[in-house]
């Protein structure tokens, strides 16, 4: 495995992607709604929280903690729901364009074209979810610096890095590996999306399970983590068997 | 420079190419002709190591084409224009053919100047940083061959160079492939155009599914029926028919209007004579012309005769 050859792929998809108007807007919307918006409405809870009962300060900090770490479940929701924008542009793209033939002509293995593909999938996701991630957390640490009565920072936290460092990444390879099957079954970008988001909808209901129930458990984040690892290795490999020469010549449709 | 033997691939049932054996000189340009569905595309495919064979061997050069590390190397001496051009519509004209050099490991001082040779030689240099999806047909199907020499192979696969070509176009490709040829490259060429076939290829092979024939145009032509020498004469006397059959080189003679067709076995040789006879015969010659069969003659024929089986 050359990573030198898989990373000139991925620059060319990512140039590809910067002249894509719908994949472009698509990665800016994401980190405003769920870097800005989403914090925004969390302030309010948090005042409301704040206002309402009298608290001990270490209640209060952990009332507030609990909230701030509910939403950090949702950044998982953006690396899981991107790749199937990205990616059915990157896979689909290619076969609608017929140049899978030619790139398939070139002294590159199959693995090396998979992780350079996979890679543009993966790079912009988590860059925009990592800057929304940081606007709001930036947006949040603001809010509880300037508070009175908490006076300090929030995040990060050891949930959040874990939410944010593990938990996401994952998500946006399974989303990625996910996406490069189901592209290999339709020939059309808008289905490869649905089909896309049809397959992340089993991690949607972990995230909004895990951001609704009552107690914030680093235990159960990692039980997540784990999950999504064993999902991870089984697609890698299905989605190497769907990423073959002979595969994609003859039956790629 | 390309060997196969036996080389067969089946889809399923279906017996796309069964049996094929040929072997292509290096320097040769190699024309392979074929109805559709024929199995041209699946053949270079197979050659191209993009498709695994069934049964069979072949070789590019030194390699073979099932083992996973000649392969890589099959792939990086071998240029191959596919049937659809497949360039990235949104990047510059560049910018595809820059992405291939690089997947092509060729180092980036060659590779500016490969493509800044390229798109000059097909007329394109001033629109390279237009995207592609802005070009023409032909446009496009030139930079697609720019991108199957962009690492200067020494084996070229074409696939239908000049299919949904205007003339123009199509000439101005055929003229490259020609240049190409002066150059030494061992050339493949898929096509349905007979003319382009005879033009540019030194051999021709004729495929099926199972190859029928492979032979230099010449040969094929004369394959089907002799050639016969026709002269048109202002008026054609019993002197001059008489004065002719006498002549031992004539196989045959048929008039037809004021022609004389003859069957002669040698006619660079005997037709000097020919036209001497005539001439002290007392008759007036307007022309002396060939009559051949055409590469389409031939190819039609042992087509039919392929599918009659
Ligand atoms: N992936 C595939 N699966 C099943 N059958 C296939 C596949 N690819 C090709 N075939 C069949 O193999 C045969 C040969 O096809 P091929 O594309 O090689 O023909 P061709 O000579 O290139 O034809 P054309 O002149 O139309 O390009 C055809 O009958 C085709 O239907
Ligand atoms: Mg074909």
């Amino acid at each position: 495995m050359r990573l030198w050859k898989s990373w000139i792929v991925t620059k060319k998809d990512l140039s590809v992607f910067r002249k894509n108007k719908y994949v472009l807007y698509s990665l800016i919307a994401m980190p405003i709604i769920l870097g800005v918006v989403l914090p925004v409405i969390f302030i309010f809870a948090l005042n409301a929280q704040i206002s309402s009962v009298q608290l001990t300060h270490d209640q209060l900090f952990a009332a507030v903690n609990q909230i701030v770490g509910l939403a950090t479940m949702y950044f998982v929701l953006i690396p899981a729901i991107l790749p199937s924008i990205i990616a059915s542009y990157s896979f689909v793209g290619e076969k609608i364009e017929k140049s899978l033939e030619p790139l398939l002509a070139t002294p590159t293995t199959d693995g090396e074209l998979l992780l350079g593909k996979s890679l543009a999938a993966f790079i912009p996701c988590m860059a925009v979810t990592y800057i929304g991630a940081a606007i709001s957390a930036i947006i949040i640490d603001f809010w509880s610096y300037t508070t009175p009565q908490i006076g300090t920072f929030l995040i990060p936290n050891p949930y959040w890095l874990l939410v944010i460092g593990v938990i996401a990444p994952l998500a946006c390879i399974m989303s990625v590996e996910a996406n490069i099957i189901v592209s290999s079954k339709v020939n059309d970008i808008r289905a490869a999306q649905q089909l896309g988001g049809l397959i992340v909808l089993p991690l949607v209901f972990v995230v909004i399970f895990a951001s609704t129930s009552a107690q914030i458990s680093t235990l159960l984040a990692i039980g997540v983590s784990a999950a999504l690892a064993v999902a991870d290795i089984a697609l890698f490999y299905l989605s190497k068997a769907t990423f073959q020469r002979e595969e994609i010549l003859t039956k790629w449709k | 420079m390309i060997d196969t033997k036996n080389l067969t691939r089946k889809f399923g049932n279906l017996t796309a190419v069964d049996n094929v054996t040929l072997h292509v000189e290096k320097g040769e340009v190699f024309g392979f002709l074929g109805p559709n569905g024929a199995g041209k595309t699946t053949t270079v495919r197979m050659l191209c190591c993009l498709i695994g064979k069934t049964s069979g061997e072949a070789k590019i050069g030194d390699y073979t084409i099932d083992n996973e590390n000649d392969c890589l190397k099959i792939r990086k001496m071998v240029g191959f224009l596919p049937e659809n051009v497949g360039l990235y519509d949104s990047l510059s004209a560049y910018r595809n053919l820059d992405f291939y050099g690089q997947l092509y490991e060729v180092p980036e001082n060659k590779r500016r100047e490969n493509i800044e040779r390229l798109l000059t030689l097909l007329g394109i240099w001033e629109r390279r940083e237009d995207a592609v999806g802005t070009f023409s047909k032909g446009t496009k199907q030139k930079i697609a061959i720019a991108r199957a020499l962009i690492h200067d192979p020494q084996v070229l696969f074409l696939d239908e160079p000049t299919a949904n070509l205007d003339p123009e176009a199509a000439k101005t490709v055929r003229d490259f492939i020609l240049e190409l040829k002066k150059e030494k490259r061992t050339i493949f060429l898929n096509t349905h155009n007979l003319d382009e076939a005879e033009r540019l290829c030194d051999r021709i092979a004729i495929l099926k599914t199972k190859l029928i024939a492979v032979d230099s145009p010449k040969n094929l032509e004369r394959s089907l029926y002799n050639r016969k020498t026709i002269v048109h004469l202002d008026n054609v006397s019993s002197l001059v028919v008489a004065a002719v059959q006498k002549l031992n080189a004539v196989k045959n003679l048929r008039t037809s209007d004021n022609k004389l067709i003859l069957n002669i076995d040698d006619p660079e040789k005997d037709n000097p004579e020919v036209v001497r006879v005539i001439v002290q015969a007392g008759g007036n010659i307007q022309y002396v012309t060939e009559l051949r069969s055409t590469l389409e003659d031939v190819y039609l024929k042992l087509i039919r005769e392929a599918s009659a089986q």
